[in-house]
């Protein structure tokens, strides 16, 4: 019997190892292919930064520079530059890996499916990334705006604007992935339109109070203009 | 030199005319013939020699393109800026007051006066007193000291002015003028300042800055024309980071220079001020200001700015704020030296982008309200002179603050 689990063992084992040697080619162009493309991808950068800075790229920007500055506040639009053409190289080359890997390894149905996901992986992460940079600018935004206009809610229209973004992107990014089909598109149909159902009802239903404190404000208004006029900031 | 675009006609008018002794430039759009009115007694006023004279306006004049030279006194029109109109009134009359000088430099002028297009100061006899010492050759650059009350322009008196004399080293009461008056030396360096802005035309004019950058010769001069700008609809927290963002970019760009300024000089003072009763301060001046509505701002602002102020400020000022948090509206003050640390954080998470640059300068909103405040309640019952003591030792104590600048401009992760 102990043979029968020797043999038995053997092969799987002998099983396994030819698996791996199968795929090891695989495994090495793929590693081979990224590689060249990390060292093409250091280089453009490299020559991209060089030609930016010949070219002065962040002066001539201008007015425009600026507005991407606002977005993304410690990088220079020469340095964004060099990181796009740096990560855009290495997308390519694990998509030629992923080629690679197909063309070397005798199992084409594996990385024929990573191949046609990959994408989709790859899209969702970029939607994810710039859905959370747009809820933080957002928030960011309407929160130094309410406390600018004395609003005494503030963090909580700045809470609702990133939150909103954020389930609007999630929603989105699993959309792309293909990942719990129609499920997704209702629970987010739901959520979206009882946030939106809470925020009429609370407005509905608070207005009377906002009303007459606004009216308040107003009966002693005449004060407040003359304490405002006093004061005169330029 | 200048980087101003020029009309092809009004180049070649300038070449018709040659060269000129004084340039009067006109900052913003006027009317032809009240210009003609006000300009050419005030003209006659500077000097018992005619003085050869080109008035510059915006303007379109199409018989003053066409006429040839012949007057003592000639008229060129130059046309309205291009620039972005939500960029509000102060950059619409920098870019005017660029195009003034460049014009005067391409005349060749051997003295520029620049006065706000209400013309309010040609009203003004004292206002020969910012032409007069530049003419003499002595000074580089006359700005003007205009008449205000304790409550009048207290951006420039908390932070514009208090912030150019400490880094710029000269006491210079308004460094964003309306009106003044530069040589011919200094001409180009105010039309194409060195180091070059990266940004020429989306910047405001800091006249005294620059000159003094360019170790020039600054004045001042008692003038008696307030200005009012078109500040309708404009919100406090987007005229603050017009001109604060400004300043800091000024800041950034001549990093070089002024950190070797070391103190500061006093810019001798022509004219004399008007007299009591002449100022704008009115009764109610007198009286002390309710600061509830300042001090609710601040407190607001301290609620729920804590976390974007924790990236721009070390944590001994956030301790401080929380402090001031505490204390009762009438018991608040905020100290100067805070305050001008404050403001150095600030212009240095400028510089960094530790943040958005429009949210950076947003947060400062309920921080200045703060000092305003703190300020209120300390001139509240004061006189106007009183007043200026009280805003000369903040000055001091943003200069004695000076090295904490520095060493954070240097080092900047050294604090935090």
């Amino acid at each position: 019997m102990w043979e029968h689990i020797e043999q038995a063992l053997q092969d799987s084992m002998g099983r396994v190892t030819t698996k791996i040697a199968t795929l090891l080619p695989g495994i090495l162009a793929f590693i081979l292919a990224l590689l060249i493309f990390l060292i093409l991808a250091w280089l453009f950068s490299v020559l991209v930064r060089a030609l930016l800075k010949a070219v002065k790229f962040d002066e001539r920007l201008g007015s425009g520079a600026n507005t991407l500055t606002e977005w993304s506040p410690a990088s220079t639009p020469t340095s964004l530059a060099t990181r796009i053409v740096f990560w855009g190289f290495v997308a390519i080359g694990v998509l030629v890996g992923v080629s690679a890997f197909e063309a070397a390894s005798a199992e084409p149905a594996v990385s024929a499916y990573m191949f046609t996901y990959l994408p989709h992986i790859v899209g969702a992460a970029l939607l994810f990334f710039v859905g959370n940079i747009l809820a933080r600018f957002l928030s960011r935004s309407v929160l130094i705006t309410a406390v600018n206009l004395n609003l005494h809610y503030a963090r909580l229209l700045a809470t609702g604007a990133k939150w909103l973004v954020l389930i609007l992107t999630t929603a989105m990014a699993l959309d792309h992935l293909s990942i719990g089909g129609q499920i997704v598109d209702l629970a987010f149909g739901i959520l979206f339109g009882g946030i939106v159902l809470a925020l009429a009802l609370a407005v509905g239903l608070g207005s009377r109070d906002l009303v007459s404190r606004s009216l308040e404000r107003e009966a002693s208004r005449p004060m407040e203009t003359q304490q405002e006029e006093r004061l005169h900031h330029f | 030199m200048a980087r101003i675009e020029l009309p092809e006609e009004t180049r070649k008018r300038v070449e018709a005319i040659g060269t000129t002794e004084f340039v009067l430039g006109i900052a913003g759009p006027v009317h032809p013939q009240d210009l003609r009115a006000k300009a050419i007694e005030w003209i006659s006023s500077l000097a018992t020699t005619p003085l050869k004279t080109v008035i510059v306006y915006m303007g379109v004049d199409e018989r003053a393109q066409t006429r040839p030279p012949a007057g003592v006194i000639e008229f060129v029109p130059y046309p309205p800026s291009q620039g972005d109109p939500s960029t509000g009134p102060w950059m619409e009359i920098a870019n005017a007051q660029r195009s003034a000088l460049a014009l005067a430099s391409l005349l060749q002028a051997k003295v520029c006066a620049v006065v706000h297009s209400d013309l309010a100061a040609l009203l003004d006899p004292a206002s020969r007193f910012l032409v007069a010492p530049v003419f003499d050759g002595k000074f580089d650059l006359v700005s003007p000291i205009y008449p205000e009350s304790k409550y009048e322009g207290l951006i420039n008196k908390g932070l514009l002015a208090p912030l150019s004399r400490a880094l710029f080293g000269r006491r210079v009461r308004f460094p964003l003028p309306f009106d003044f008056c530069a040589s011919a030396r200094l001409l180009p360096k105010l039309v194409d300042p060195n180091p070059p802005r990266s940004q020429p035309g989306a910047q405001l004019l800091w006249p005294s800055n620059i000159v003094a950058m360019e170790g020039g010769q600054i004045g001042q001069a008692h003038i008696r024309a307030s200005h009012t700008t078109q500040s309708d609809g404009l919100e406090l927290s987007a005229v603050l980071g017009q001109l604060v963002g400004s300043l800091f970019q000024e800041i950034e760009a001549c990093a070089a220079q002024w950190q070797r300024v070391r103190g500061s000089q006093p810019a001798e003072i022509f004219g004399a001020p008007p007299p009591e009763g002449e100022t704008t301060e009115t009764p109610a001046d007198v009286k002390p200001l309710d600061t509830h509505p300042l001090f609710d701002s601040f407190l607001l602002g301290s609620r729920n700015l804590e976390e974007v102020w924790r990236l721009v400020l070390p944590p001994v000022s956030l301790f401080e704020l929380k402090r001031l948090t505490r204390l009762t509206p009438e018991q608040f003050r905020m100290p100067d030296e805070l305050w001008a640390r404050i403001v150095y954080d600030f212009a240095l998470a400028y510089r960094l982008r530790r943040i958005g640059r429009t949210h950076l300068l947003g947060a400062l909103t309920p921080l200045y309200l703060g000092w305003v405040a703190s300020y209120a309640q300390d001139v509240g019952s004061t006189s106007a002179a009183e007043a200026d003591q009280r805003l000369d030792r903040l000055a001091r104590i943003f200069e004695s603050n000076k090295p904490y600048f520095l060493s954070r401009w240097r080092w900047p992760d050294r604090t935090n």
